[in-house]
């Protein structure tokens, strides 16, 4: 693989302004074919069956809180002594923000995996772009 | 202010400047300046978001609005803290994968086109130049009350030390003061959170029954409903807190300062655990300001609050921590304030300078000479601006700047990486709808009009009745790059599924 680097090194091709599918030699990947590689469809189904659940998940939970406690009083009963609900459930987003990071580091491990798989697949030698 | 203050004044500020000086030995290369080599490892980084994100306003802010208005003073650090999952989720990764220096790299890897990267270095500007007034005008009025000295002078202090570490250490600096700044911080937090839950005998169900018992606002200082009263309003801003922080452009720019997906993730997870605790210890804070202090000599000696941790600090451990906890906050707004001046410096020299009008062919030694003149430009200009904002109520300018961030780079960023259709118009549209609706939204809202003398801008009946625009300006934002990209027939889908593989592997970086 040729390695081509323009002045500002994220650009591609040979003047920074074409892109480098059009124009770089042959040995190039071809990214569509990538895209539709079964190993790269794979990588972003677990990925989105992850990720866009627990998004929805975390900022509905979110709005839910400030939802609930503009509108109503239900979170100011008492929990313990006098520490209310609405104390509770603020922890809860503290808790669910530290759980969910956690979760992700491991599921990010394996997409890791998977991606290094793909780009082995297509003979991508990382040293070489790097 | 007698010998000790002085001293601990002294030493930190000595510190960092040792750290500027050796990291501007090694500072020879526009990739040094903007993202420190982009060789720091995860932790390092993790601290340094940390860093940026506990501003004056994070840790002098919160820590007073707590002490003075309970529950609601918590809000901001909820909100600042649920953030992270969308930085970790969406944006860090594909953002270290495409991008090199700055946001507009990144969309510019998708868009090549002077327009875009024009419209996102004006976005990030604007954001950078509201945030640095709010930091700088606070800054001034604790050093001016620390001090005991004009507040001119005060700023004046303030600017040339942040210009002195931007210029000479550029970001190996800028990010190594962050770090150390933040172990401070954090240092300092959990000595007066001890000490607070000592005087409650580390009892929190205590603390709760006397904080109901402590406040002029009875039992409703431990609900919400003290400060916001108007539900929409808090849920406006709310979204604001939770959806900026990802389209925040000097907490963007953190992310290319490491070396690949991988770090850039477990700098989140670090931040996220040390901003996280920081929050929790907040309400130590503000409930041991509110029961030790009072809020009659925090209002008195700071309107908006912002003295309640100092003030706490010399209530319980004297005059040493009041000038350590001082000393901190000092560390804290010079490097928030440097992290700044940073990035609107990198969006003059590197998008408009280097690659507009230089058109990416600027030789290594124009890039820093650029680099360096535009740093000094944007201090001067902030320096400036601070020193005519004095009288202003600024406290609204930080949430504006969230609310720019989420409503003009968020939309386009989500765009960049997922929308196989957005096109270079769009992404224009995205960022100039997200950000002149949150401009004029603010400029007819009660933050700047209002029928109280004094309370705003200019006296008269706001049109817009939201202080915190958020809740139609991200829509818009929305909506703006989407209406773009349907009346221009462009599209790339090879050049999609280029992004799209790039952002998602990690791969073919340099090409």
């Amino acid at each position: 693989m040729t390695k081509v680097t323009t002045g500002n090194g994220i650009q591609s091709g040979k003047n920074g302004k074409e892109p480098f599918h059009e124009r770089l030699p042959d040995g190039i990947p071809d990214f569509e074919k990538i895209e539709n590689s079964s190993s790269f469809r794979e990588l972003m189904r677990r990925k989105k069956r992850f990720l866009i659940p627990t998004t929805i998940l975390f900022l509905g939970l979110y709005l839910l809180f400030n939802i609930v406690i503009s509108y109503t009083d239900w979170l100011n009963a008492t929990f313990i002594g006098d520490i209310t609900w609405v104390w509770v459930f603020a922890f809860g987003l503290f808790a669910m923000t530290w759980i969910l990071v956690t979760i992700y580091m491991k599921r990010a491990a394996k997409f890791d995996e998977m991606a290094k798989n793909t780009l082995k697949e297509f003979e991508y030698d990382e040293e070489e772009t790097k | 202010m007698n010998a000790t203050v002085i001293s601990i004044f002294v030493f930190i500020v000595g510190i960092t400047l040792v750290i500027t000086y050796f990291a501007a030995k090694r500072t020879n290369s526009a990739s040094d300046f903007y993202t420190a080599g982009g060789g720091l490892t995860g932790w390092q980084n993790g601290l340094a978001i940390a860093g940026d994100y506990l501003s004056a306003a994070s840790f002098l802010g919160i820590a007073g609005a707590i002490a003075l208005f309970g529950f609601d003073g918590f809000l901001f650090s909820i909100g600042y803290l649920v953030a992270y999952l969308v930085v970790l989720f969406i944006v860090a990764e594909p953002l270290r994968n495409l991008g090199k220096y700055t946001l507009a790299d990144m969309i510019n890897a998708r868009f090549n086109a002077k327009k875009v990267r024009g419209a996102a270095a004006l976005s990030s500007i604007t954001i950078v130049i509201f945030y640095m007034i709010a930091q700088l005008v606070g800054a001034g009025a604790l050093i001016q009350l620390l001090f005991g000295i004009d507040y001119i002078w005060a700023v004046l202090l303030v600017g040339i030390m942040m210009t002195i570490y931007v210029l000479f250490g550029g970001m190996t600096a800028t990010s190594w003061v962050q770090i150390i700044k933040a172990v401070l911080l954090m240092i300092g937090t959990v000595i007066l959170s001890f000490l607070v839950l000592k005087n409650f005998n580390f009892n929190i169900l205590e603390m709760f029954t006397q904080m109901k018992t402590a406040t002029p606002h009875g039992e409703a200082y431990l609900s919400p409903g003290v400060k916001y009263k108007i539900p929409l309003d808090t849920i406006s801003l709310m979204l604001a807190l939770v959806l900026g922080t990802a389209g925040l452009p000097h907490i963007l720019m953190r992310f290319f300062t490491v070396k690949d997906a991988k770090t850039a993730r477990s700098s989140v997870m670090w931040a996220t655990w040390i901003v996280g605790i920081f929050y929790v210890m907040t309400i130590f804070l503000g409930f041991g300001a509110a029961a030790f202090v009072g809020s009659d000599l925090i209002t008195a000696t700071n309107p908006a609050g912002n003295m309640a941790a100092p003030l706490l600090a010399q209530a319980l451990g004297g005059d040493v921590l009041m000038s350590f906890i001082s000393a901190v906050a000092f560390a804290t707004i010079l490097a928030v304030v440097a992290g700044l001046v940073l990035t609107g410096a990198s969006a003059f020299a590197h998008d408009i300078y280097g690659q507009i009008i230089k058109k990416g062919q600027a030789t290594e030694r124009q890039q820093m000479l650029a680099a360096r003149y535009a740093s000094l430009g944007v201090s001067a200009f902030s320096i400036l601006l601070a020193i005519f904002a004095q009288s202003l109520n600024v406290a609204f300018l930080v949430s504006l700047a969230f609310c720019i961030a989420a409503s003009a780079n968020l939309p386009v960023i989500l765009y960049t990486i997922f929308w196989k259709r957005f096109n270079t118009t769009g992404a224009v549209s995205a960022i100039l709808t997200g950000l002149i609706s949150a401009l004029v939204l603010v400029s007819l809202s009660p933050s700047v009009m209002s029928p109280e003398a004094g309370a705003a801008i200019f006296v008269g009946d706001p049109i817009f009745p939201l202080t915190n625009p958020a809740l139609f300006s991200v829509p818009l934002g929305f909506i703006g790059g989407w209406v773009g990209t349907m009346l221009s027939k462009e599209r790339d889908l090879k050049k999609y599924s280029e992004v799209n593989v790039r952002a998602n592997t990690g791969g073919f970086r340099q090409l």
